[in-house]
């Protein structure tokens, strides 16, 4: 309880802490600028200036406390901030090119199965992933962050009201609206494709 | 532009107040987040053994939520990136 104060700690003591503490976020942190600005550069900008603006108010954060809300409301206000006047975009983006290298591990993470999947299955999934990922990147930025938070980071309502500044009751509506968008772009997509919803 | 979804599903009952399934569309993203009361969620699931058209939306709603957490790639950070956040903090004084 009474172990320190933050503000009599060591220059040393505080970059490790503030390692220790914050650095684990770095990968969904990263994810969620590049989903905000759909570009590696801004999105690498983008986080760097989050984790300098929250080492320079590192002592007002409470150990123990959601690290990861924290860095993702500074985050998302420097996108409003700096950001979002700069890149007037979703310019068209070659996704295939930009998503062509993900995580195998989460689909390989399964016990196995994957070593027994057939290759046509994986393209599969990759044609799905792709189309979210396109379905997502056209919805408007708002819309686009809210199913983010919420499905992809798995933050709470009332965490996502905190990182937005915004009442519960907005989050709420915000998400319904949200999906809606997403469901009729996804729906017109499997339509193409020849299935009927 | 609100979705077919949505439509159909807001029809008001005959005396124009709120119909069950109404209240049951306004309690789909409570119940896919984790978000919806206990009293909440009893209410929902004894509705929807009943009723196909919210049992089915309701099996949409997850697949979609299924379809983003569960198909969108992650992009890789780049190794560079922690190294220099960790430079660029060193020298923060």
């Amino acid at each position: 309880m009474s172990e320190q104060t933050g503000k009599q700690l060591s220059k040393e003591e505080k970059d490790a802490r503030f390692e220790a503490e914050l650095l684990p976020v770095l990968d969904p942190l990263y994810n969620f600028a590049y989903r905000l600005t759909l570009d590696e550069d801004d999105a690498n900008d983008l986080v760097q200036e989050t984790y300098l603006k929250a080492y320079r108010f590192f002592d007002y954060f409470e150990q123990g406390t959601n690290a990861k809300a924290w860095l993702f409301r500074i985050l998302k206000n420097s996108f409003i901030n700096e950001f979002r006047k700069k890149s007037k975009q979703p310019a068209k983006v070659d996704y295939s090119e930009v998503e062509g290298y993900y995580n195998s591990d989460d689909v390989e993470g399964e016990g196995g199965v994957a070593s027994t999947t057939d290759m046509r299955t994986e393209s599969v999934q990759d044609l799905i992933g792709d189309e979210v990922a396109s379905a997502l990147n056209a919805l408007p930025v708002d819309f686009r962050t809210v199913i983010i938070l919420c499905d992809l980071e798995g933050f709470t309502y009332e965490e996502m009201a905190k990182i937005l500044d915004i009442p519960i009751g907005t989050v709420r509506s915000r998400l319904h609206r949200a999906r809606n968008s997403l469901k009729e772009k996804l729906e017109k997509y499997a339509k193409s494709m020849g299935y009927n919803s | 532009m609100e979705s077919r979804f949505t439509e159909t599903h807001q029809k008001l009952s005959d005396d124009g107040h709120e119909s069950e399934c109404d209240k049951i569309v306004k309690l789909l993203d409570l119940m896919i987040d984790g978000e919806a009361s206990t009293e909440e969620q009893s209410y929902f699931n004894t509705h929807i053994e009943e009723c196909v058209p919210c049992f089915e939306s309701h099996q949409k709603q997850k697949l979609l939520k299924g379809l983003v957490c569960g198909h969108l790639k992650r992009v890789i950070v780049p190794e560079s990136l922690a190294l220099s956040i960790k430079a660029r903090i060193q020298e923060t004084v």
